[in-house]
């Protein structure tokens, strides 16, 4: 143990942050997906899984890292107010969501650039006891917490990346207008 | 957190090498190593940090692998102390240790060295008095699957922490990011990167629906 030196720079360098448009459409995707679509993912030999925006939605303008509006409470994806931000042109900086598989439910927010796992609540299910078995389940939920969010990830960045994103966007434009979609 | 219980705010890191045959000693003599240890003194202000058990912060000896190795996982957390003086209480306290030495010596200003000694005896004073600021935040490694968890998303911890494992255990720890969900498709991860925000304003007919790079 020692004094630290803020001199001595980082090993492996300083972290770096993923371009924040690929976060915010990633959370506009789940958004979208869960109130139009199913929010469901079914994977082959996988347990399905679902999602929903849980009480939390944040936005930022393009360009800027600093939270413009916060809306919070119940269902707050499903009011004008949260629609009408990506409308006036703001995207998504961070977004709480509730996710199910099987009997477990998790609650979890995913923030900024890096799509941050944070105040993640875990389904804990031995919650007093041997610290072995309460870290052998944290980590398990964990991985299944982290295990879902790299699919849902996976599944935008295919949509994302395809040709038939445009149309995509013309739909979530029309929802978040407020026209039939 | 977290890694025992409460709630799971983690930045995940892998770690960059594989891990010798002999691990568990090797890993208790560099926990043991670069273990948390007290100041030597109490007036002592520069940060401090080290490891500590997860289970008490206090605790600060690895040679039992069973508190802190479970099965693949191993976990430990790093604790942070330092010492901070009340700024406006410093300032105030030294006014008036001024003004009482203006008196006694019957001047009206007090002479910079004699001001520069006032203010390190008041220092020593009160950081002998004053308990230090400790944080602590749980890792958890899963040896196996070379990733780690370290429960707090502060740059400054961050920096701290990706320090304080490379001068332990020798290995660099490199930040994971969304990107590594589509490490095995290259393309994809191509074209993620050279969109932009997808803009839902309202456009007219003809108009681009994307907007430039967003940083």
């Amino acid at each position: 143990m020692s004094d630290d030196s803020k001199a001595e720079g980082v090993p492996g360098g300083p972290e770096t942050e993923t371009p924040p448009h690929i976060a915010s459409d990633f959370y506009l995707w789940l958004w979208f997906a869960s109130e139009v679509g199913r929010g469901q993912l079914e994977l082959p030999d996988q347990a399905p899984f679902s999602w929903w925006v849980d009480d939390r939605l944040s936005f930022r303008p393009v360009g800027e890292d600093k939270v413009h509006a916060v809306l919070t409470g119940d269902n707050p994806s499903t009011t004008p107010e949260a629609r009408a931000a990506l409308a006036g042109g703001k995207v998504l900086r961070d977004v709480r969501l509730a996710m199910r598989r099987d009997d477990r439910e998790y609650s979890v927010t995913l923030r900024g650039s890096n799509v941050s796992i944070s105040g993640a609540k875990l389904p804990a299910l031995v919650k007093t006891g041997d610290p072995a078995e309460i870290l052998y389940e944290r980590m398990f939920l964990y991985e299944e917490l982290h295990w879902m969010v790299g699919t849902m990830f996976r599944k935008f960045a295919e949509e994302r990346a395809s040709d038939g994103w445009a149309a995509f966007a013309d739909r979530m434009r029309d929802w978040a207008a407020g026209r039939g979609i | 957190m977290g890694a025992l219980k409460g709630g799971l705010s983690a930045r995940r890191y892998q770690v960059m090498g594989d891990l010798p045959a002999n691990f568990q000693d090797d890993a208790i003599a560099k926990l043991n190593q670069n273990a948390f240890r007290d100041a030597l003194t109490a007036v002592h202000k520069e940060e401090r940090l080290g490891w500590v058990q997860v289970h008490n912060l206090l605790d600060t000896e690895f040679d039992d692998i069973n508190v802190w190795l479970y099965q693949q996982f191993a976990t430990f957390s790093m604790r942070v102390d330092k010492k901070v003086i009340p700024a406006t209480l410093f300032r105030a306290m030294l006014q008036k240790r001024q003004q009482i030495w203006c008196k006694a010596n019957n001047r009206e200003r007090v002479p910079f060295t004699v001001k520069a000694e006032l203010k390190e005896a008041l220092e020593l004073e009160l950081l002998e008095k004053t308990l230090p600021r400790v944080t602590i935040v749980d890792v958890v490694w899963n040896t196996t699957e070379g990733w780690v968890l370290f429960n707090s998303h502060s740059a400054a911890q961050s920096d701290r922490f990706r320090k304080l494992f490379h001068r332990t255990f020798g290995y660099i720890l490199q930040p994971f990011t969304p990107l590594d969900f589509v490490a095995d498709l290259p393309e994809v991860a191509a074209r993620l990167l050279s969109s932009g925000s997808t803009d839902l304003r309202s456009v007219s007919e003809g108009e681009h629906h994307e907007t430039g790079a967003d940083t």
